[in-house]
């Protein structure tokens, strides 16, 4: 790949209330990768109301950090971020901008390539270099068929999976650089009038060793409380799927799937889930899989290391039984 | 309102999808197209509007002539009239090239009634690639503010007032028209047609418009390339377990998970 008069790679830091958000770092490695490649620098770009958190986050995990500051960037409003996004991005003329592959990690990248006629890929999940050109691995149908990409344009964007990719190992802290971005009033199309917070837990789900899972068949609200007994008992994280969600038995920031998280634990066990690909695609990562199911036909017993054929309210008060017997012995 | 609903066809989403053995050819065969499911929420939503602020939904589609059918689909639950863009220049258009493509067809149904269109509506993405590019360069395109993630809307003096999903809850997020926005799962499921919509939308009407019918479209040279088709390592089915009674399975179960470390 010709990369030209561009060397830097430009990661996009997103922050929520000022903490940087943990895929934002993990894209610092395929940046890592890429730089190697270039011969320039990692350069992290917080862009927000106060930086300092971010960027002493960022500092020691790349080779600068650039801070656009202003009351303009406040959480949610994407229409300043992405003019300091595009700002930098013609200062910096950088070889590659990663992103994470949220909600604002796609909004801003799509619209700086549509400004600037840009190609890219989102959600990559492994990045290979190919005789010099970086290949990315994109997931389509839900994940049952991978694309490896090469990006054509300068430029390469992307957006990277949360827990594709590890963090940086920190080194020394890099330089901090101010950078001022100018605003134009009539880039500012949308305005956020109010922030509401439901979910006040944080489910960890993306670092959780075990996840417990319970669907539709967990039958009731009541009947879930099984799932979260388990979960606790293992020292694990309630996960659902996106009906037991629907169904108001427990928060959306438990959903583990497509439109959910993606999921890798060492021990993943589903209760009452069918195993539908948008769901499966979700937690295929997961080190062993352990699945009841009153159907013995159910598909995620397809993707089961052991699969218990029945009732999840005989099976599971028996199994917590079972392993609450054997923790006291 | 006059609202323009995006939409794409894909292959049904509750079909697993892979690849033709020792090929790197995805296996469509037999795979039903359907409407993409955050598009028919997007339609839902849509129609929950009109019928609250009155106005006319138009559904779009860029794709092959045979995209009809999902055009017809939305007929049947909520869009007034439906149109298929389509072109042989059009069909290796990226994400990019078709928010192009929509862009000079909304200028050229804008110009064909007289009136813009108040709010377009994507879906959050599409289920094949799952990109969730085209809405917001789409906007870019129009020069239009774009919203993503919603979960509801209401019709507001100044234009609108969007109900988005975020990881903690959500955020209220206003917008003058036109504007374009992306929808996420909603509360609620999309409508079934009847019998009777369906007989109704199996009998209008829908124009396909080519290049030529707009004015000067480039959708550009594809931005990315295609190196390799394959599929992920797959997980080996293990044991199935399947005792006298629910106990003896759990305590089976439980030695397994023991011996492999994970108590
Ligand atoms: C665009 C899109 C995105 C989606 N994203 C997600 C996502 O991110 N995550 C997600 O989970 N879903 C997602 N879905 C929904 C997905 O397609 C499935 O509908 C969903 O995963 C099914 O959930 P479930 O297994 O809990 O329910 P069901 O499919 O209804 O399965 C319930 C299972 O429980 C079993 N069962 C019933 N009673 C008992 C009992 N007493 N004991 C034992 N077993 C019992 C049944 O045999 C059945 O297999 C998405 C769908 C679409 C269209
Ligand atoms: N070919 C198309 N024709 C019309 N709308 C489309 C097309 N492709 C995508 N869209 C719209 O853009 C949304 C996001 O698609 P994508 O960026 O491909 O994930 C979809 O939900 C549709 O609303």
């Amino acid at each position: 790949m010709d990369w030209g008069n561009c060397k830097d790679i430009l990661v996009f830091l997103e922050q929520k209330e000022g903490k940087v958000v943990n895929v934002s770092l993990e894209a610092l490695t395929p940046a890592r990768t890429l730089a190697g490649l270039t011969g320039g620098k990692v350069l992290a770009l917080a862009v927000g109301t106060d930086n300092a958190a971010a960027a002493e986050k960022a500092a020691p995990l790349c080779d600068g950090v650039l801070s656009v500051e202003g009351a303009a960037f406040s959480d949610g409003c994407s229409d300043a971020m992405v003019c300091a996004l595009e700002a930098m991005v013609n200062k910096y003329a950088p070889a590659a901008v990663l992103a994470g592959n949220t909600p604002l990690g796609r909004e801003l990248t799509a619209r700086l390539d549509a400004r600037k006629g840009l190609g890219s890929v989102q959600d990559a999940t492994a990045l290979k270099i190919d005789n010099g050109t970086p290949v990315w691995t994109v997931p389509l149908y839900g994940g049952t068929v991978l694309n490896d990409v090469v990006v054509d344009t300068l430029p390469v964007v992307a957006t990277v999976r949360s827990g594709a990719f590890s963090k940086p190992e920190a080194g020394e802290a890099a330089p901090v650089t101010a950078e001022a971005v100018e605003v134009p009033a009539d880039a500012i199309k949308t305005k956020v009038v109010e922030a509401v917070k439901e979910i006040s837990e944080s489910v960890n789900l993306e670092e959780a060793k075990v996840i417990v899972t319970g669907g539709r068949g967990m039958g009731s609200q009541e009947n879930f409380a099984l799932v979260e007994e388990l979960a606790q008992l293992l020292g694990g994280v309630v996960g659902a799927t996106r009906p037991a969600i629907e169904e108001g038995w427990v928060s959306r920031a438990h959903q583990v799937g497509q439109s959910g998280k993606i999921v890798s634990p060492a021990l993943y066990i589903a209760c009452g889930v069918s195993g539908a690909t948008q769901h499966v695609s979700g937690m295929t990562g997961s080190g062993y899989v352990v699945a009841i199911n009153k159907d013995e036909d159910a598909p995620i017993f397809d993707v089961a290391d052991v699969g218990i054929v029945g009732d999840v309210m005989k099976v599971l008060p028996a199994m917590i039984e079972e392993i609450r017997k054997r923790k006291a012995e | 309102m006059e609202i323009l609903v995006c939409l794409k066809q894909v292959p049904d989403d509750s079909v697993e999808i892979h690849l033709k053995p020792g090929t790197e050819e995805v296996n469509l065969d037999g795979v039903t197209p359907v409407v993409n499911a955050f598009d028919t929420y997007a339609l839902e939503m849509a129609t929950r509007l009109k019928e609250a602020v009155g106005g006319s939904i138009t559904a779009i589609t860029v794709g092959p002539e045979k995209a009809r059918d999902a055009v017809k689909t939305c007929l049947a639950v909520g869009a007034n009239q439906g149109y298929v863009i389509s072109d042989p220049t059009f069909e290796d258009a990226d994400t990019l090239g078709r928010s192009k493509i929509l862009a000079a067809a909304i200028r050229k149904l804008e110009a064909d009634a007289g009136k813009p269109f108040d709010l377009i509506f994507c879906g959050r993405e599409a289920t094949d690639r799952a990109s969730g590019q085209l809405g917001p360069q789409l906007a870019e395109a129009l020069g239009t503010g774009v919203i993503v993630d919603l979960v509801d809307i209401e019709q507001t003096d100044a234009g609108i007032c969007a109900k988005q999903e975020t990881e903690e809850g959500y955020r209220k997020v206003e917008s003058a028209l036109p504007c374009v926005v992306t929808v996420n799962k909603p509360a609620y499921d999309p409508r079934y047609p009847t019998i009777k919509s369906k007989m109704a939308a199996r009998k209008m009407a829908i124009p396909v418009l080519s290049a030529a019918d707009l004015d000067s479209v480039e959708p550009g040279k594809p931005t990315a390339h295609v190196v390799k088709v394959f599929e992920p390592a797959k997980r080996q089915a293990g044991v199935k377990i399947n005792e006298e009674t629910a106990a003896e399975s759990a305590i089976k179960a439980v030695d397994m998970m023991a011996a492999a470390k994970l108590l």
